[in-house]
């Protein structure tokens, strides 16, 4: 067999491996868009393309149930959310792996031991918090209690060490000062690290359905997460409708994965090829 | 880059002070309603609220809608910071956890005897706890047998009539099953709360009456459970409805795999709409009868709730055999107030007169805050029966050992 028939053959094999890799992978997501097609109850039957396709579990969601309204407070609180704890997880993974201090890593070990606290030990000291200083309610009280996010920090800091301090200091020497040396060396790097974490931050909290909830006491503040709940009561659950809102609720994310993958998959191969 | 930062602050700035503003002092008296009704219950639970409002001027009710999955985390986060509201909605086991630590107001004075005899004997012991009342029931349910009545036809059973017995139940299974066509005569659930029929109808009980000892893995508790294992292990007309990756009761009885489940009054509109041509029957008899168990929901009133005595008013309004006739008529569910039972329309809603009928032979289940752990102690031994791992004995057996040391530590 000729070399390149050799070839030919390992690259079908892996294109058909990859294939089926894909197909059990996206399939969760295609079964959600074609259920939300379905007619109610329909849910669970055999068949896979509804014979009776219909746009009512959408229009109901949209309509009846304020979906629209959720969205919209799901995509205020996780991007102002994502945006700013990604601001101050750069700044501050700057200063830890770029400024020398005292206590500096003393301090960064003890900031990583707050990762070990399980998330829901927060959820009470935290709620007696935004109660006392009257934020119930509110967008700020969805924002504000997770900004300082150790796990960004952790990221950053990882990831600007890796940036050579040479680079800094050639443009200190060219007169740059602090803030521009910053904007115009570190922060262009590590794009792939600040998409990364946007998106993680952004997922997040559009899944947050515990705090989001505890939080609110009203139907026009409830996120997403929090309205896809309530299509589920104590003993059954309406599927087509779930999977309706779950449609909707998939869009944002889908749509900066898709338009920042540049950037991920730039930051996940960045240390893969030498030289 | 920083123009960009700007007009997101600017953004933030505008919704912070939208999302911010609202609420403001209310005159006059005003309840707080926490709720967790489905989409059907709650248009009707408004019109009622409208209703007290008219009938109560001056009074306000604000009502937040919460999902059933988050309600009790978040009841526990505001009872922490006193924001509680005046009353809610919650399940018969979260009752007696909120009772116990003191959570509750207890309006056993509140409440005339005459009103509490009218309310239906199960559905009110719910509310029991160390003899005192302590809410009122809005909700009761309980399982019943819920059979295809096509499939009984293709077997050449009598479609309207479901099993009287459990002998006859595996009769029936028997012509049913068709394992080469994967149809089974019957799916069963795996969880303490839908086995209980099955332990009350050799009249088996769940705890004792102190509450300190765990009563399952008594002799007729055993025999109860054999029966359950039988009907996969030995009489094979049971499809592994219970099994992990196996296809769940609900979903094998709307796809015909499942020709009988136990389900509860909440199934019936789903399997109207799915069009399935299903009966319902009483949960077949045992040496004790028929008998079922209690699932629903009660409104509660917060201890530190500003209007007490407005807040029992509205829960016995609730309550009354009025606006109970209008819920069963509405919604078809079993109304609360016996005085409401003759209002209810056979033709509108077929199934519920079989559903009240089971209720009025249902066993109140026993009033423990620890109720959720003693399912988390059964589920996996009763799985383990099931599977044949374990025998029914010895796995009654470890689970009730662990559940008396737990109940053990109610008692200090």
């Amino acid at each position: 067999m000729s070399p390149t028939k050799q070839r030919t053959i390992r690259m079908a094999a892996v294109y058909v491996g990859l294939t089926i890799g894909a197909i059990v992978v996206l399939f969760p997501f295609f079964w959600m868009i074609v259920t939300a097609f379905k007619q109610p109850g329909q849910a669970f039957t055999p068949e896979i393309f509804p014979s009776n396709p219909t746009l009512e579990n959408f229009k109901r969601v949209l309509t009846d149930y304020g979906f629209a309204r959720y969205f919209v407070n799901s995509v205020i609180v996780a991007t102002t959310a994502a945006l700013f704890a990604t601001i101050f997880a750069t700044f501050a993974g700057y200063v830890f792996a770029k400024k020398r201090f005292a206590g500096r890593d003393r301090v960064f070990g003890f900031l990583l031991l707050s990762l070990m606290i399980p998330g829901m030990m927060y959820v009470v000291p935290q709620f007696a918090i935004i109660n006392k200083l009257g934020w119930m309610n509110t967008y700020q009280a969805m924002i504000v209690p997770h900004l300082a996010n150790v796990f960004g920090l952790f990221l950053m800091r990882q990831y600007m060490m890796t940036i050579p301090s040479e680079l800094l200091e050639a443009a200190k020497i060219d007169g740059a000062g602090e803030w521009k040396a910053f904007m115009t060396i570190m922060v262009p790097l590590s794009v792939p690290i600040i998409a990364t974490l946007f998106l993680l931050t952004f997922q997040f909290h559009w899944n947050n359905f515990l705090w989001q909830l505890i939080v609110t006491n009203v139907e026009r503040l409830y996120t997403v997460p929090v309205g896809l709940a309530l299509f589920r009561s104590q003993h059954e659950q309406s599927y087509t409708l779930i999977m309706a809102g779950s449609c909707i609720s998939v869009l944002p994310i889908a749509a900066i994965f898709f338009f920042a993958q540049r950037y991920f998959i730039e930051g996940m191969t960045m240390g893969a090829v030498k030289g | 880059m920083r123009r960009l930062i700007l007009l997101f602050a600017a953004v933030l700035v505008a919704a912070l002070a939208a999302g911010g503003c609202g609420g403001g002092e209310r005159e006059g008296a005003s309840l707080t309603i926490w709720q967790t009704y489905n989409d059907e219950e709650n248009p009707v639970f408004k019109e009622i609220v409208a209703q007290f409002e008219e009938s109560h001027p001056g009074v306000t009710i604000e009502v937040v809608r919460l999902p059933f999955a988050g309600a009790e985390p978040k009841i526990m986060t505001a009872l922490t910071t006193n924001t509680e509201p005046d009353i809610a909605r919650v399940d018969v086991s979260f009752l007696a956890k909120l009772a116990t630590k003191n959570a509750l107001y207890d309006i056993t004075a509140h409440v005339p005897a005459e009103f509490q005899a009218e309310i239906l004997p199960v559905a009110l012991q719910s509310c029991v706890l160390n003899g005192s009342l302590w809410g009122l029931p809005d909700q009761t349910n309980g399982l019943c047998l819920f059979y295809n009545r096509e499939l009984f036809r293709r077997a050449g059973l009598d479609p309207d009539r479901s099993p009287v017995t459990w002998d006859e139940l595996i009769e029936y299974g028997k012509k049913l099953t068709d394992a080469d066509e994967g149809v089974f005569g019957i799916g069963v659930r795996n969880s303490l709360w839908w086995s209980l029929p099955f332990f009350y109808t050799y009249g088996a009980e769940l705890l004792s009456d102190d509450g300190t000892r765990c009563l399952l893995a008594s002799e007729k508790g055993i025999e109860a459970f054999q029966l359950k294992v039988d009907l996969h292990q030995k009489h094979r007309i049971e499809g592994g409805a219970w099994r992990a990756g196996g296809i769940q009761n609900d979903l094998g009885f709307q796809n015909g795999r499942y020709a009988m489940i136990m389900n509860g009054p909440w199934a019936v509109k789903t399997l109207e709409n799915a069009g399935i041509d299903f009966g319902v029957g009483l949960i077949p008899a045992g040496p004790e009868g028929s008998r079922t168990n209690v699932g629903g929901n009660n409104l509660v009133v917060f201890r530190n709730a500003k209007n007490p005595e407005l807040a029992v008013e509205f829960l016995m309004f609730v309550a009354s055999a009025e606006t109970q006739a209008m819920w069963a008529d509405r919604l078809g569910q079993v109304p609360i107030n016996v005085g409401a039972l003759d209002t209810i329309d056979a033709e509108k809603h077929p199934y519920l007169p079989v559903f009240v009928e089971q209720m009025q032979t249902a066993t109140a289940r026993p009033q423990t805050q620890y109720y959720p752990e003693i399912e988390n102690l059964m589920n996996p031994e009763m799985q383990a029966a099931l599977d044949g791992t374990k025998s029914v004995k010895a796995a009654l057996e470890s689970a009730v050992a662990e559940i008396d040391k737990l109940l053990a530590g109610e008692l200090e």
